[in-house]
C-alpha cells in the first residue's frame, strides 16, 4: 500500500493540476483567465512526462566524470526531457499568439468577458 | 449548465485517476520505457541515447545531442512553428497605417 502511494503520488498531483486547468477553461468567464487555465493544463502534461522520466538512483542526463555512460542506470531517460523542451517552446509561442488575439479583441470590443462579448458580436 | 461542467471536470478527474492506477511505479528502473526492447519487440531508443550520445556527438549533455543531432529535423520544424507564431504576433499587433481604417 505504501509502495503504491509512493509510486503514484506524482501522477495524482499532475491530475489535480489538469483538473484545475480544465476548471479554468470551462467555468471562468474572463478570456485571460481561460488562457491561464490552458497554460496550467499544459504545465500538468509537461510535468507528467518529466516526472515519468525519473529513475531511482540516477542523475540528470549530462555526462559526468566517474559515472560511465555504458551503465544505463546512472542516467535518467533523456527522451521525455527533450520532447518536453520542444513542447514548452511551442506552448510559449502559441500563448503569445493567444495574448495578441486577446489584445486585438479588447481593442475592438472593450471587454474580455465571454458573455458580454457574445452579446456585442451579435 | 454550470453543474454539467463541474460534473464533466469530476468525471475527467475520476477517469484519469482510474487510468493512473495502472501506470508503473515512478522511478522504477525496470519500467518499460527503460528497457532495451519494447513489449512488441521493437527497439526502445532511451538506452541507446544514454549509451551512444557522447560517442556520436562528443557533447556531454544528452538532451542537447538528442535535440540538435538525432532530432534536428524535428527542431527545425519546431522553429518554423515559432517563426510562424512570431509572424502572427507581428501582423496582429502592428500599428495600422493611415490609409486603412480598421
Amino acid at each position: 500500500m505504501l509502495d503504491f502511494f509512493l509510486g503514484h503520488y506524482a501522477y495524482w498531483f499532475t491530475i489535480i493540476l489538469l483538473a484545475i486547468g480544465l476548471y479554468g477553461m470551462l467555468l471562468k468567464k474572463n478570456l485571460v483567465k481561460k488562457t491561464i487555465g490552458l497554460s496550467i493544463f499544459q504545465a500538468g502534461v509537461i510535468l507528467f512526462f518529466v516526472s515519468v522520466a525519473m529513475k531511482d538512483g540516477a542523475t540528470v542526463p549530462v555526462k559526468a566524470d566517474g559515472l560511465p555512460v555504458s551503465e544505463v542506470a546512472n542516467y535518467m531517460n533523456a527522451l521525455p526531457h527533450t520532447l518536453m523542451l520542444t513542447a514548452i517552446v511551442v506552448g510559449v509561442a502559441t500563448l503569445g499568439v493567444a495574448f495578441a488575439l486577446l489584445i486585438n479583441i479588447y481593442n475592438r470590443y472593450g471587454t474580455l468577458n465571454e458573455e458580454e462579448l457574445l452579446d456585442k458580436i451579435q | 449548465m454550470k453543474y454539467l461542467k463541474l460534473l464533466l471536470i469530476i468525471a475527467f478527474t475520476l477517469v484519469l485517476l482510474f487510468a493512473a492506477s495502472d501506470l508503473p511505479y515512478r522511478g522504477n528502473p525496470d519500467n518499460q520505457m527503460n528497457q532495451e526492447v519494447s513489449m512488441t519487440g521493437t527497439e526502445v531508443p532511451g538506452n541507446y541515447y544514454i549509451q551512444e550520445a557522447y560517442n556520436d556527438a562528443h557533447t556531454p549533455n544528452i538532451v542537447t545531442v538528442i535535440l540538435g543531432d538525432y532530432r534536428s529535423i524535428d527542431t527545425l520544424g519546431e522553429q518554423i512553428v515559432i517563426f510562424t507564431a512570431g509572424l502572427i504576433c507581428f501582423l496582429l499587433l502592428r500599428k495600422r497605417g493611415e490609409g486603412d481604417d480598421e
